[in-house]
């Protein structure tokens, strides 16, 4: 399997449907990434605050703030990116208040189409972008925790949105240089989460159809989550379908019923592996993207322990890519 | 405590015209929609199953080939294949967007000029897909439509992901505030665009406000998006009054809401988070579904009975099965058995932990009912079966 260059980009989307593990995998990516000594920003967009209980932290705002070693983060609400472009740009407060706080503006504003998602989009294309005061790159890692729309491929087609329906102004222009971010798989990088089931990876199929041919976006990889590690061969298999029936049909009470549920257990955990192994070779045989796979984890999910240990994972199968010199 | 209290549950079928279910992405909603529907069809009702996926696998699960823009009825012989005899009828239908807007626009267009004019409009097809509350209005308006109309006795709603139930609720109201309050008509008056002097009340400041709001969204998207609005508005009375029949019904007794989760923290979180939200509109959340619910398979005394007595009784179960493949080491099977059953043991006690704070959490009279994570996704109308002798008894 081709090992994703993920850690080659400056700009890495995670995006997916949500209930996925989007942001437990954005989160962990983020923490490989700020353990390899790069300056990295973990932001979350319009979300509430998911990464925040992950790292143990106080509520993750607006303002970035030091969430581990090297590693930041970043609450993005439009609103408030939509405030910060415009004093960016009016750069006098009282214009902007004039001008966007204005209530004839706000009702106008929010009848823009994608106007929310570019200025999301347009905070996290700041950041790429910006340098200290030497004039180096400040973030080393941009890492962005798409929100979970019904489809996650709305938020990125946005900026082509706009600049089809519209060619001028500071929006077209803004929307012109996120798509050419977007669009240069030097700097960016698409990973896209899903489940090994049938409808995320249905979903996962159309979207990097979508995202390849029609938008021309790099997909970076696409990442199962949530994969069973088989813990029976073949023949076990078998045995354990047989015993299975044949416990079905047995009617008497058997001694051997109390210990039935370990064959039971052991019947579903074949029929799920069986399962996801099926839909893994469906991803697999339908691009040429690279796959990876994150392992189930039994414990509950939303912890720092789990996101330590999938960071781990990730820096052990991306490593062998080798790492470009910062800055 | 309320938990597995199916009869409640059962309930609600006969209280309510409408069931409408809500929850996070993933979490099994359309096929709980579809076990709903399914159960109070066995019972005798004409039931609907409006969902807004495009999900082939319900159309599957449900014996038919794809489900389209019409209500469709899934055919008697769907149900006895696998031994039912529905007293009622089940019907299913997708609930298109655009074309529920594209209806709305149709029927409350002054005159055809202007029902052209918008439905032409470059705007229009970004306004009715992709602004936030848009999908989710016009799922409300069919839902009223289909209600109104009286043919069914039970509709049966799968709504779209969100991560605020009320979103569903408020889009009527957000809509027809977003392009009808007065602030906005206003805006597009004749006049304040153009640069001239209106004779609004902020007519000095206005210029100078569109101006700069000009350099960000360009001018010519301003101008057009005003032109844009300005015909929409004709179709403003037609959404006030729409928004508050709609809202009206969806508070009354005939409407009652389905929470649907999955057992993990964080969804059982967004789950009480959905509620209270239904709540504090004094809507009716009339039960809990928590799907995908990890079943405890071997009990705590017979964990601890260890891999040597297990890997003995699977090796006298061998035998009596006659099926002994030389290959077959029984001490090693029964070590991963108990691998797994103890792995299984944390996901089940974490579940029932999630079921147990759920019930700590909700009004005692509100039912919490669950169904066992199956060992393959529902693909046919007898696995919507199962699930419904989960939730039903």
């Amino acid at each position: 399997m081709t090992v994703p260059d993920l850690y080659n980009r400056r700009f890495v989307l995670f995006s997916g449907k949500g209930g996925v593990g989007k942001t437990t995998l954005a989160a962990s990516f983020a923490l490989s990434c700020a353990r390899r000594g790069e300056r990295t920003l973990l932001m979350e967009l319009d979300a509430k605050n998911k990464a925040s209980s992950l790292f143990g932290v106080g509520e993750i705002d607006e303002e970035i703030r030091e969430i581990d070693d090297n590693l930041y983060g970043v609450a993005v609400t439009p609103a408030e990116a939509m405030k910060e472009y415009a004093l960016m740009v009016l750069k006098i407060k009282l214009i902007y208040r004039a001008v966007f706080e204005n209530r004839v503006v706000s009702s106008f504003l929010r009848v823009i189409p994608g106007l929310n998602e570019l200025v999301m989009l347009g905070k996290a294309y700041y950041h790429t972008q910006e340098t200290d005061e030497n004039g180096r790159q400040k973030w080393d890692k941009v890492i962005v925790d798409a929100p979970a729309t019904g489809h996650g491929i709305f938020f990125l087609k946005i900026p082509s949105v706009i600049t089809n329906l519209i060619g001028s102004g500071l929006m077209f222009e803004e929307a012109n240089r996120i798509l050419e971010l977007l669009r240069d798989p030097a700097r960016t990088g698409i990973a896209i989460v899903t489940l090994a089931e049938d409808m995320p990876v249905n979903e996962t199929l159309m979207l990097t159809e979508v995202l390849t041919d029609e938008m021309e976006l790099p997909i970076a990889c696409v990442i199962a989550n949530a994969i069973y590690r088989p813990l029976f061969s073949d023949d076990e298999r078998d045995w354990i379908d047989d015993a299975q029936d044949f416990l079905c049909d047995e009617e008497s009470e058997d001694v051997l019923q109390e210990f039935r549920g370990f064959i039971e257990a052991a019947k579903f955990r074949n029929d799920r592996v069986a399962m996801q192994q099926h839909y893994l070779e469906l991803l697999r045989d339908n691009g040429d993207w690279p796959l990876m796979e994150i392992p189930y984890y039994f414990f509950d999910r939303m912890s720092f322990a789990i996101i330590d240990e999938i960071a781990n994972d990730l820096s052990e199968s991306l490593g062998q890519t080798k790492r470009q010199a910062t800055g | 405590m309320a938990i597995d209290d199916t009869k409640t549950f059962a309930e609600v079928l006969d209280k309510r015209r409408i069931l409408i279910c809500v929850g996070s992405g993933g979490v099994g909603k359309t096929t709980t929609s579809a076990v709903v529907g399914l159960q109070a069809a066995l019972s005798g009702k004409r039931v609907l199953v409006l969902t807004i996926d495009p999900a082939r696998r319900l159309a599957n699960s449900l014996g038919i080939d794809e489900i389209g823009n019409e209500r469709q009825k899934i055919p008697l012989e769907r149900f006895q294949e696998i031994g039912l005899e529905p007293k009622g009828e089940l019907w299913a239908m997708m609930l298109d967007m655009k074309e529920s807007f594209d209806r709305l626009v149709q029927r409350d267009a002054p005159d055809e000029e202007t029902r052209d004019a918008i439905l032409n409009n470059r705007f229009y097809h970004y306004f009715s897909t992709s602004l936030a509350g848009t999908q989710e209005y016009a799922a409300s308006e069919r839902l009223y439509d289909l209600h109104e109309e009286g043919h069914f006795d039970l509709i049966v709603l799968d709504t779209p992901p969100t991560t605020h139930a009320l979103d569903f609720l408020e889009a009527p109201e957000r809509l027809a505030d977003a392009v009808g309050s007065r602030a906005l008509q206003w805006l597009y008056k004749p006049g304040v665009l153009s640069g001239r002097p209106g004779r609004g009340l902020m007519a000095v400041g206005t210029n100078y406000v569109m101006r700069t709001l000009g350099k960000f969204t360009g001018g010519e998207l301003l101008r057009e998006l005003s032109v844009f609005l300005r015909t929409f508005s004709a179709l403003f009375d037609g959404f006030e009054q729409r928004a508050r029949a709609v809202q009206k019904l969806l508070a009354s007794d005939d409407v009652g809401f389905l929470v649907v989760t999955a057992p993990d923290t964080l969804t059982v979180e967004e789950a009480l988070f959905f509620h209270d939200q239904l709540g504090s509109e004094a809507l009716n959340v009339d039960g809990f579904v928590v799907n995908r619910v990890h079943p405890r398979w071997v009990d705590e005394n017979t964990l601890d009975r260890g891999e040597r007595e297990l890997a003995a009784k699977l090796e006298a179960l061998a035998q009596r099965m006659d099926h002994f493949p030389e290959s077959l080491d029984f001490d090693a099977m029964a070590a991963s058995m108990v691998e797994n059953a103890l792995q299984f043991q944390l996901r089940a006690d974490q579940d029932a932990g999630s079921v147990v704070h759920m019930s700590q959490e909700l009004p005692s009279e509100t039912p919490i009912v669950q169904v066992p994570y199956f060992n393959q996704d529902i693909h046919s109308l007898g696995g919507l079966d199962t699930a419904r002798r989960e939730l039903f008894g």
